[in-house]
């Protein structure tokens, strides 16, 4: 019970991380209607932009979030500016295919700077801390918490703001929104750059649990962002965060039951089902519309 | 020497990327499990006559059989292993859902292989296949090279002599109809899904072939064979050649191949920095894959348009202006052979089918 218990510790801190690149993800895809194979790299690149920036602000975790955020901002609004508008029109799988190129280069421009050998952040782990019936460390703390409140402030913004209206209705009808006055291009620049900073603060809490990472940091992690993105219906920001909570959690105990090396192999069996019978997540009725992007 | 490993290797990948293009250029699904029937297809060809393994060495079977037979074998399983994978990919999913669904598979059986070394040995992988029959033929190392370069030339020869035929044939029209127009070619009386799933499995059988040639080729085989990023450099080759001109994807491979490894012979590999040169050729291929797409999408050679010269209506041809627009998320944009495909394709046998028996696949 106690190993259950844990377990479950656990699977939520992978879930928190999980939630917050996923929500980015899906975000991309309500407005651009793209499913964007470059949005591991802005993980990667948030993490490593932190990594650069440690020694300049001493270790100081909260300045490191900071800037990783800020460069995933870059890139997701230069991707946007780069690729995205430069395809719109076309089909999806074609803008799925350019950025797949996109995360190709990225990837291989990280390990002309970085080296392909991984690398090592020095913040530390933070003691262990017995809440309840989990066990967590420090930073596993920080990052559910940053995870909760990264989404109670996208609930806020999609709900509360003009812009968060604005990013709604684009999402629905990108034109029909235009004729209503909505400056659809700033709107979909501004969500990729919200985007770009959840996806580049994930990469860095990302890089921070593993302590040590590699340029292909994010790309590894995508398929397992896709996964709970999936689980929780393409597109759909609050459900994207149930569909998180399943795959983090399911991965954690079946890796702990059988052996943390089948942890992905699981989450990928369980992707190829969930595309079997819930293409369109699992909080909807079972469609009986067959799926196209 | 150099010189007959590179178009080796290139008339390997060009018979691989002869079957890709059945599955995207013709049918239109981009297949991102591809590279896992290469590997399934090496993978067996290796366990099947090397031998029994010696401990701590552990993979499956390790028979000893002669290479023909175990390639054939290979064939056989890695069809298999695309029959359930097309199965579950292809009925209902369509585009991204296609493409990120074969990917979810391939990196479960990645991660399976790497693994659990009971199956292939894990991260070590297999190798010991040391150019089989160069006794029995009596020929001298540099002789073998030779000799298989032109079985390799042969074998690509008949697989374009099949392709180019399978192209011109009543199939290869239904399969682009249906990549134009799921729906219009369902009316029209084609079984969408029956169509698209023999076009997966024709190419993952060339593709478990290619995995044969290619345990020959290297005589090693280990997961950092078959990354994701060998099949961007399959798929940029298409591009680059052309999709759905089987002319052009063999040009394509070639000059992406040959093209490559020699500009990056030239590129300076400080010795520090030792990933310098791959790094810079992957990033090289991202952009030609960005480049091709974004400004000449049909390739090199376009797709060779079917009987009719234009798309004909009422006895008079539509101008290209004024033809009615694709419906979204279709790739009529690419290229406009919607019309021809869809009458050709569907004219033949239409009348012969029920329409009832029709596969329901557009959403």
């Amino acid at each position: 019970m106690t190993t259950f218990l844990v377990t479950i510790g656990i699977g939520l801190s992978t879930a928190a991380i999980l939630s917050l690149s996923a929500v980015a993800f899906t975000l991309e895809y309500a407005v651009s209607r793209v499913a964007n194979f470059a949005h591991g790299e802005f993980l990667t690149i948030g993490a490593y932009v932190a990594y650069s920036g440690q020694a300049i602000f001493h270790q100081n975790v909260a300045a490191a979030a900071v800037i990783a955020a800020a460069a995933g901002a870059a890139a997701g609004m230069a991707l946007n500016f780069g690729l995205i508008e430069q395809f719109r029109g076309r089909s999806a799988i074609t803008v799925f295919i350019a950025t797949l190129g996109v995360a190709l280069i990225v990837e291989n421009v990280l390990v002309i700077i970085y080296g392909a050998a991984n690398v090592t952040y020095s913040f530390g782990q933070g003691k262990l801390h017995h809440i309840g019936p989990f066990l967590w460390t420090t930073s596993d703390i920080e990052v559910i918490i940053s995870a909760l409140a990264v989404a109670g402030l996208i609930y806020l913004l999609l709900q509360r703001t003009r812009f968060g209206k604005a990013v709604r209705a684009i999402s629905q009808d990108r034109a029909l929104a235009q004729v209503s006055g909505i400056p659809a291009r700033r709107i979909i620049m501004q969500t990729w750059a919200l985007a770009g900073a959840v996806a580049g603060f994930a990469g860095f809490v990302l890089a921070d649990t593993f302590g040590t990472f590699g340029p292909t940091l994010g790309f590894s992690f995508l398929l397992l962002t896709i996964t709970a993105t999936v689980a929780g219906g393409l597109g759909r920001p609050y459900a994207t965060l149930g569909g998180a909570l399943i795959v983090g959690l399911a991965i954690q105990i079946a890796g702990t039951y059988t052996s943390s090396a089948y942890q992905l192999v699981f989450a990928f069996l369980l992707l190829v089902l969930l595309m079997l019978f819930r293409p369109n997540g699992v909080f909807v009725r079972r469609s009986t519309v067959a799926v196209r992007a | 020497m150099y010189w007959v490993s590179v178009v080796t290797e290139a008339g390997i990948f060009a018979i691989l990327a002869l079957g890709l293009d059945v599955i995207w250029g013709w049918s239109g699904d981009f297949d991102l499990a591809f590279y896992g029937y290469l590997a399934l297809g090496s993978y067996l060809t290796f366990v099947l006559t090397i031998g029994k393994p010696k401990p701590p060495v552990e993979y499956i079977l390790g028979y000893h059989l002669p290479v023909v037979l175990a390639i054939v074998l290979a064939m056989v399983v890695v069809v298999g292993l695309a029959a359930i994978i097309g199965a579950i990919a292809l009925r209902n999913l369509r585009d991204i859902y296609f493409a990120v669904t074969t990917l979810g598979a391939v990196s479960a059986l990645y991660l399976l292989v790497e693994n659990y070394t009971p199956l292939f040995d894990g991260y070590n992988g297999v190798y010991g296949l040391i150019n089989p029959g160069q006794t029995a033929l009596n020929l001298t190392y540099n002789g073998y090279r030779i000799a298989f370069l032109v079985v390799v030339l042969v074998l690509l020869f008949l697989a374009y002599l099949l392709v180019q035929r399978l192209s011109r044939s009543p199939f290869g029209r239904m399969l682009r109809s249906v990549r134009e127009d799921e729906r219009a070619s369902a009316a029209y009386g084609r079984r969408v899904f029956g169509a698209k799933y023999r076009a997966y499995l024709f190419g993952a059988a060339l593709a478990g072939l290619t995995g044969g040639l290619f345990a020959i080729f290297i005589s090693a085989f280990n997961p950092s064979a078959w990354t994701p990023q060998e099949l961007l450099v399959i798929y940029a080759a298409i591009l680059v050649g052309g999709r759905g001109n089987p002319r052009g994807v063999i040009l394509g491979v070639f000059v992406v191949y040959i093209g490559f490894i020699e500009l990056t012979r030239y590129l300076p590999s400080p010795a520090s920095r030792p990933d310098f040169g791959p790094a810079m050729r992957q990033i090289l291929i991202g952009l030609m894959i960005i480049l091709m797409l974004r400004f000449r999408p049909e390739g090199l050679f376009r797709e060779r348009p079917g009987l009719d010269r234009y798309p004909i209506e009422n006895g008079a041809p539509i101008p290209a202006s004024q033809r009615p627009a694709a419906p979204p998320g279709l790739r009529s944009e690419e290229r406009g052979t919607s019309e021809r495909a869809t009458r050709e394709g569907g004219a033949s046998k239409a009348g012969r089918r029920r329409a009832g028996k029709t596969e329901r696949a557009g959403g």
